[in-house]
């Protein structure tokens, strides 16, 4: 197990105002990032995704709790020199061109001139903007803000990188090249940190999850542990007009596609599963696990939540 | 600590340097410096004091609309429009972004000042055949009391909207220019070194009467200037500080 890059712990965060009623916007919330990973945030609206990101860079003042990045106190400005951050539909100094945003950026990040033209250059061609960078932001469409987000929380080549809803307001070529960018930064060791609603993007591209409801923690690890169906395989077969009997028996989850049957079976009966299968004619096309999606887990777990809390 | 109040600053003065506001006060003013000698008020024997007095009211007057126009908005529009999170998520202390914010404004009021007092001198030679050298003293004085000003307006704008930052600014200016008068009698006198005075930033009457100031007094303010500035930065990191954005 490699060293935690992200720790959250404890966090808590009681919003009061004078004359008004005290607000939690998170009660206990810990969280903690291994060095190298992609990890994701996920919640539904409300949850405490924003506030504990916030709470994370100091831009919100915690309640309680610890915030540490790469062994740091991230709630100091010191703790942050080493990350990069891109906040949920950023906004930037519309005058400037891109190249001039990203220069002033790379000047606050603390990286030197030349550096900064270099990768200036760079990051710009990275999102897709290598054209675009002597546009005045005041032109930029929502999609082409979200791309320089993405290339100034890049600046300064920082070991940790948060990005909140990077696909927002991304066509689905730019969601495909966020998802690129996410793994080519895994791949050089950069940690991420995903807050998102795209559960697909999630998915896609991370290692383990933490699913925040109702300021606290509702579930937390591995996607595939969170995701496979524990007792259950997928079977999908080809090359039968029916299913034979003691398949039918023990098949759940029955869709058929042309001529393609796609089913669970309990993992104990796949070997009987494939035997039949073969008896009848039928050709194995795969044979995985099950796995329940992300937006099915994701909706079950909120489910259980409120009704925890009815009862 | 300068790597990132530096671009702060610098970034401040060129998104001030496209806002219109800035030239169209300027003109504005400028045109006014040439209609001075057409006032009532101009008589004989009196005229270049009047000009420069004038002047100078007209210089205070229009780095005053500067000031608060740069320095009102300036960061609740940051805050409400989120570009500050990608400056403080870049390690930049809060503190650091709100004196760079001033700083920035300080470098176009002094730009602004300056060209107005060019404006001024170059009327004055032809209207008087003078050159009023004396006009950089004011101008001088006006620069530090604008930058006194417009630390008060950013520290009340980092919790409070452009409305009441004006509201604040203007009354703090009246306050501190009615010190003795609002104070009046000898038992409120004890409460003078809590009421700040901006009165050492008046130089007028010098000015337009041709005597001009000391150069130890022109020291003095600027010791005053760092004093005022302080606090009010000091005030305003202080409840940035603990603000949650």
């Amino acid at each position: 197990m490699s060293d935690a890059a992200i720790r959250v712990d404890g966090a808590r965060k009681v919003y009061s105002l004078p004359g008004k009623p005290k607000r939690t916007a998170v009660s206990d919330v810990s969280i903690t990032v291994e060095a190298g990973t992609i990890h994701g945030l996920l919640g539904p609206n409300g949850a405490g995704k924003t506030t504990t990101l916030k709470m994370l860079l100091g831009l919100v003042r915690p309640t309680a709790g610890t915030f540490e990045v790469l062994g740091a106190d991230s709630t100091k400005p010191s703790g942050r020199r080493r990350l990069g951050f891109l906040p949920e539909q950023p906004y930037f100094p519309i005058h400037l061109t891109a190249r001039q945003a990203m220069r002033f950026y790379a000047a606050l990040a603390g990286v030197d001139a030349a550096t900064a033209a270099e990768q200036t250059t760079s990051l710009l061609a990275r999102v897709g903007l290598a054209d675009a960078e002597r546009t005045e932001l005041s032109k930029f469409s929502r999609g082409m803000l979200q791309r320089l987000g993405i290339a100034q929380a890049l600046l300064g080549t920082p070991a940790v990188v948060i990005l909140d809803e990077p696909a927002s307001g991304l066509d689905p070529v730019g969601q495909r090249d966020v998802r690129n960018i996410m793994l080519e930064l895994r791949a050089e060791g950069v940690t991420v940190l995903l807050s998102s609603h795209q559960l697909s993007e999630v998915e896609a591209v991370c290692d383990r999850v933490t699913i925040l409801n109702r300021g606290t923690v509702a579930a937390e690890g591995d996607i595939n542990q969170l995701l496979n169906v524990d007792g259950r395989t997928s079977v999908r077969a080809t090359g039968m007009d029916v299913l034979p009997p003691g398949v039918a028996s023990v098949s759940d989850d029955l869709v058929v596609s042309g001529s393609t049957w796609i089913f669970s079976v309990p993992t104990e009966a796949t070997r009987t599963v494939v035997d039949a299968i073969d008896e009848a004619g039928g050709t194995i096309v795969a044979i995985t696990p099950k796995r329940e999606s992300l937006e099915d887990y994701f909706a079950a777990l909120l489910a259980s939540g409120s009704e925890e809390v009815a009862s | 600590m300068i790597q990132r109040v530096w671009p702060i600053a610098v970034a401040v003065m060129a998104d001030s340097l496209r806002r219109k506001v800035v030239y169209v006060v300027l003109v504005f003013a400028a045109l006014l410096v040439v209609a001075i000698p057409v006032l009532p008020d101009y008589g004989l024997g009196v005229q270049s004091a009047v000009f420069r007095e004038v002047a100078l009211a007209l210089a205070y007057a229009t780095g005053l609309v500067i000031a608060l126009s740069l320095a009102a908005n300036r960061i609740p529009s940051e805050l409400e429009k989120r570009t500050v999170y990608n400056v403080l998520s870049k390690g930049v202390s809060r503190w650091e972004y709100l004196v760079g914010t001033w700083l920035g404004i300080l470098g176009v009021m002094a730009g602004a000042i300056a060209a107005f007092t060019i404006v001024e001198m170059v009327v004055g030679y032809f209207t008087h055949g003078e050159v009023m050298w004396l006009l950089w003293e004011g101008a001088l004085a006006t620069w530090l009391e604008m930058g006194v000003i417009s630390a008060f307006a950013v520290a009340v704008s980092s919790v409070a909207g452009p409305v009441v930052v004006v509201a604040a600014s203007l009354a703090a200016i009246f306050i501190g220019h009615s010190r003795s008068a609002l104070l009046g009698g000898e038992g409120a006198l004890a409460f003078e070194p809590f009421v700040p005075s901006l009165d050492a930033f008046n130089v007028v009457n010098p000015v337009a009467h041709g005597s001009g100031v000391p150069f130890i007094y022109l020291v003095s303010m600027v010791v005053v200037f760092v004093g005022l500035v302080g606090v009010c930065l000091s005030i305003g990191v202080f409840l940035l500080g603990r603000r949650d954005l």
